[in-house]
């Protein structure tokens, strides 16, 4: 288990409470895991993954991530319609254990940009895992 | 919290720690619950398992008190001879209430006919004791609870013979007749004598043909103080042999796919009967009735128990996690129970309609290159005993996933292979 200082949390996302990362490039926004998730998990075998072309509200469940021993659903940090999934990902999960954010799960197009700028930063994330 | 005399060894080495029975474990190591899991499979793995709780039962009457209180006649529980337990060697069984439902399971070791030591689960010590102090009647026994004053760990996997021969004195002499569920050795020949057994650097062990893996191994008692030596001794000498450290997550998955109960999740408070372990139950030469009076038995055979627990396997490595939501629904949603344990054993996979291990050898059936994904199992608790081969759909409330009711789950288990083959074998 990292120790929170251990905890790789590159400053240019944003961050959620459910340990999701997003990343604004251009005008799609790409979303992952957390170093701090991916920790707390495990070993990741396997990635649930929405179809492109799905819509989701902020904070809607998108998929699930599966470890060794548990399920874990994540939750998407920003409206918007899915343009693409880490289709990677299917054959070899534990890509997200190796490096959770040059693996990322998947790419939208946000419906309200606004959102992004509510996200939480590396230093409030860090802040709140520290409790 | 409570923790193991190797708890700043699991926590330098950044084990993910969680809790278990109020002791601080280690879940898994850096290298992760899917590789400690396959090390077991295909060469060994190291569990610190001094969180479970040992106790003494010594005197005249510690052979007829076990008798009462443990669900196996220990005078017919060995082999297909039914012959009685004797010393040196051990049987499993299981403490029942008098209204039939689970106390603990245990492992009884005699190591003479007055001396007798029990292995029961993390935090049950003081129960177990007091159960059988209760019902020790005017039987001259002394009963102690050892918890915590006794180091233990497992070594389990294809590959634990040849590293504990490196760390025995006399390792012929050790693996001589150790038959499955035998043992020799003692932690302290002061409170339980027996034909010693030391490492090379004459350190007192006793070394149990034993384990919940389902795979070829032993488990390894010593004095707490000589624990952290044992491990690193260990670890060192089964460093080219592919050992690893692993926790209780590698030990769930693994306990799981070779069919074992994990206590007070799928043995309870609830009558212990239409379950796969009823082999633990004294029956009698024709198995129609029992053989010997027991505490449980009037509970038992006065049970109107209408839930059967059985063992299934899925389609793939997928999970539900288990919580108050979670039920066992047949295929057109109805409800008819609940999953007890759900896990995955990462070393199976299915081929057509027969699941194959990466122990199964290749000319029995395993592909060559095989890379198996894992495939979700347990146990689940239902209203009709369903027949092996029902399929039925675990739910969280949200989630749904097609199962199969099966007899067994991981095939080609190693647990009860000739030790001379283990320890001679590179395979």
């Amino acid at each position: 288990m990292k120790e929170l200082q251990e905890l790789h949390l590159p400053e240019n996302l944003g961050y959620t409470e459910d340990h999701e990362w997003a990343q604004l490039t251009g005008d799609t926004i790409r979303v992952g895991v957390s170093d701090y998730a991916q920790d707390q998990l495990g070993d990741i075998v396997f990635v649930e993954l929405p179809a492109v072309g799905d819509s989701f509200n902020r904070g809607d469940e998108f998929g699930t991530l599966e470890s060794v021993k548990a399920v874990s659903e994540l939750y998407l940090p920003v409206s918007g319609q899915v343009v693409a999934v880490n289709q990677e990902l299917e054959d070899a999960p534990e890509l997200l254990n190796e490096d959770p954010y040059s693996n990322w799960i998947l790419e939208i197009k946000p419906a309200a940009a606004e959102e992004y700028d509510q996200l939480l930063t590396a230093a409030a994330y860090l802040e709140l895992l520290q409790g | 919290m409570k923790t193991t005399p190797l708890h700043n060894w699991h926590v330098a080495q950044g084990a993910n720690m969680g809790t278990f029975a109020a002791y601080e474990m280690p879940l898994w190591y850096p290298a992760g619950a899917k590789a400690e899991h396959l090390a077991v499979i295909t060469a060994a793995g190291l569990f610190d398992t001094s969180h479970m709780a040992v106790l003494t039962i010594q005197g005249p009457g510690a052979r007829a008190l076990l008798q009462r209180c443990l669900s196996k006649d220990l005078d017919t529980c060995i082999g297909k001879d039914k012959t009685p337990l004797v010393a040196g060697r051990c049987v499993y069984g299981i403490f029942l209430s008098p209204l039939g439902g689970v106390i603990d399971d245990a492992i009884v070791y005699q190591f003479t006919a007055t001396q007798f030591m029990l292995v029961v689960n993390a935090g049950m010590g003081a129960t177990i004791a007091a159960h059988l102090r209760e019902y020790s009647g005017d039987e001259q026994v002394t009963v102690d609870d050892l918890t915590d004053q006794v180091g233990k760990m497992d070594l389990q996997g294809p590959a634990a013979g040849r590293i504990l021969a490196k760390i025995i004195k006399d390792p012929a002499a050790l693996f001589r007749k150790m038959i499955y569920f035998s043992f020799k050795g003692s932690f302290d020949q002061a409170r339980l004598a027996t034909a010693e057994i030391t490492l090379k650097d004459d350190t007192p062990l006793m070394v149990s043909r034993t384990g919940y893996t389902g795979e070829f191994g032993f488990e390894l008692f010593v004095a707490p103080e000589h624990i952290a030596k044992l491990w690193q001794q260990l670890l060192e000498a089964g460093r080219d042999e592919g050992l690893i450290s692993c926790g209780l997550a590698a030990r769930d998955s693994l306990r799981s796919g070779a069919g074992l109960p994990l206590s007070h999740q799928d043995i309870g408070d609830w009558p212990f009967t239409n379950n796969p372990w009823l082999f633990t139950l004294p029956w009698d030469a024709d198995g129609s009735g029992f053989s010997k009076e027991f505490i449980g038995r009037a509970g038992l055979e006065q049970s109107s128990e209408s839930s059967w627990t059985l063992p299934f396997a899925g389609y793939d490595l997928r999970k539900i996690p288990l919580g108050k939501e979670s039920r066992v629904t047949d295929l057109d949603g109805t409800p008819i129970g609940v999953p007890l344990t759900c896990t995955t054993d990462m070393a199976i996979d299915r081929l057509g309609e027969t699941i194959v291990s990466l122990a199964t050898p290749s000319s029995t059936g395993r592909p060559e290159p095989f890379s198996p994904r894992g495939l979700c199992c347990g146990f689940v608790k239902v209203n009709s005993p369903l027949a092996v081969g029902s399929q039925v759909l675990l739910t969280d409330g949200k989630r749904k996933l097609k199962v199969e009711i099966r007899n067994d789950i991981r095939p080609d288990r190693t647990a009860r292979k000739p030790i001379a083959q283990m320890v001679s074998s590179q395979e």
